[in-house]
């Protein structure tokens, strides 16, 4: 998509050198019309190792980091909502992190009335699977919760079997971007903050829609960059640089703005496309995320997890300072299948 | 993994023109007690591909569900316990989900399905 940014590099945890193994055994005098091929050949090998990295490189993130999160967080690996007119109540985020929840169901208007309720619901990028159990819980829906971490996927299942929930929720190894779903199975698709792993925000959102039943409902919690003025064609220096330290310690690839999510899902024709900025209600988060881990089980914890979780502890701040400059934009977008 | 999980599941292999059902494997499963809800089970029903729960119950050597079922079956409490028990108390737990085009195995470890491809077969 022409306009998605290269906030950040392509992301290879081997410095792409292999790749340019590859291209200098391959390398030939040719004419101009082979060269623009092998360029473009070279540049979609570039992308799938890049891919290919970034898939294994979150896999190893969240293997490594989601017993550290669940130990002083919890299940629910997502921001909390805190009200903006009130002070943060920064001792309860467990209830913050469930109104995140509820936030972005009403805000995507899914029915009070129960006769109305989702029965199929898929957790793209599902985590431990707590937005899949709390909506099983609330809706009595059946639900598959999709995650590229098998540690996640077993903890997923095994708190399922621990809450009784076993008969009503399901985990599966699987890849957002590819998902082994029939097409138009699912009333409800959910995704809470995996949208920002995503390299191809296209596909990513094809694959909401392909999966997604008629008349289904569509819900993405992300973190975006800002949106772009007209006269600008990229973010600026510094706050590509900022990204790209960001990118580096989440095993993120590109950001995309919240204008270019409701691009695509226009592309689509997606209808009653809604989308908000709620980087002021989750402004309490990043702090009290940081604060947790200066206790002195977080720090134990955080040592005995390894480096990939200690890289991202370190950037946290990069987070809250992205935040203060509305560069990073916490995003909810939503909308519906056509029936 | 339920019969109800592998129910929806299908091959995603590049070239595959229809991945579904997938092949059930099963080297181990056991069988977990879930409450019975007889409305559930008629609403499951039009999502259900009978013949896919067929094969997978019979791998797993649940011989009693019918080979074919149609919705008026749905009025016998019979009928309703065995199609509970194949698609909710049956849980694999080591195996694999086979494509059905291409014999590309995708392994379950303790329950989980691993559906993720390789970069050759995206």
């Amino acid at each position: 998509m022409a306009t998605l940014l290269r906030t950040c590099q392509p992301f290879d945890p081997r410095g792409l050198s292999s790749a340019r193994r590859f291209e200098k055994e391959k390398r030939k005098p040719n004419p101009s019309r082979v060269l623009h091929q092998r360029r473009s050949q070279r540049s979609s090998f570039r992308a799938a190792m890049a891919a290919e990295g970034l898939k294994k490189g979150i896999a190893e993130f969240y293997n490594e980091s989601s017993g550290l999160w669940e130990s002083i967080w919890g299940e629910h690996m997502h921001h909390g909502f805190y009200d903006t007119t009130t002070p943060a109540s920064v001792s309860d985020h467990r209830s913050a992190q469930i109104r995140m929840v509820d936030e972005a169901l009403r805000f995507a208007g899914v029915p009070e009335d129960s006769s109305k309720w989702p029965k199929r619901v898929v957790d793209v990028g599902c985590g431990i699977g707590g937005s899949s159990r709390y909506l099983a819980k609330k809706y009595g829906a059946q639900c598959q919760g999709i995650t590229l971490s098998p540690v996640q996927a077993q903890r997923a299942q095994a708190l399922a079997v621990a809450e009784g929930l076993a008969d009503k929720v399901s985990f599966q190894v699987a890849d957002a971007l590819d998902q082994p779903f029939p097409d138009g199975h699912f009333d409800l698709v959910w995704s809470m903050e995996s949208g920002e792993h995503m390299p191809d925000k296209n596909k990513f959102v094809s694959e909401l829609t392909r999966v997604a039943a008629p008349g289904a409902t569509i819900i993405i919690v992300t973190w975006c960059h800002r949106d772009l003025s007209p006269s600008e064609d990229s973010l600026k220096p510094d706050e590509i640089t900022l990204l790209s330290k960001i990118c580096n310690a989440y095993y993120l690839p590109e950001w995309c703005s919240p204008s270019d999510y409701v691009k695509i899902a226009e592309s689509l024709s997606l209808k009653d496309i809604k989308t908000a900025d709620w980087s002021d209600n989750v402004a309490p988060f990043w702090p009290a995320v940081i604060q947790s881990a200066f206790t002195w089980k977080g720090f134990m914890s955080l040592l005995r997890s390894g480096w990939k979780s200690i890289k991202g502890a370190l950037v946290m701040p990069l987070m809250i300072e992205g935040y203060n400059k509305k560069l990073i934009k916490f995003t909810i977008i939503t909308c519906r299948k056509p029936e | 993994m339920r019969l109800l999980t592998h129910n929806m599941l299908s091959s995603n292999v590049k070239g595959v023109v229809n991945g579904f059902p997938l092949r059930l494997e099963a080297s181990t499963w056991v069988e977990k007690e879930v409450d019975f809800n007889a409305d559930f089970l008629r609403s499951m029903f039009s999502k259900i591909d009978w013949p896919a729960l067929f094969g997978a119950a019979q791998t797993v050597g649940y011989v009693a569900l019918p080979e074919s079922a149609d919705a008026s079956m749905l009025e016998s409490e019979d009928f309703l316990k065995k199609f509970h028990h194949a698609l909710l108390e049956i849980h694999v737990e080591e195996g694999a989900l086979v494509c059905p085009e291409t014999g590309r195995r995708f392994p379950i470890n303790k329950g989980i399905p691993n559906m993720l491809l390789n970069e050759d077969e995206v």
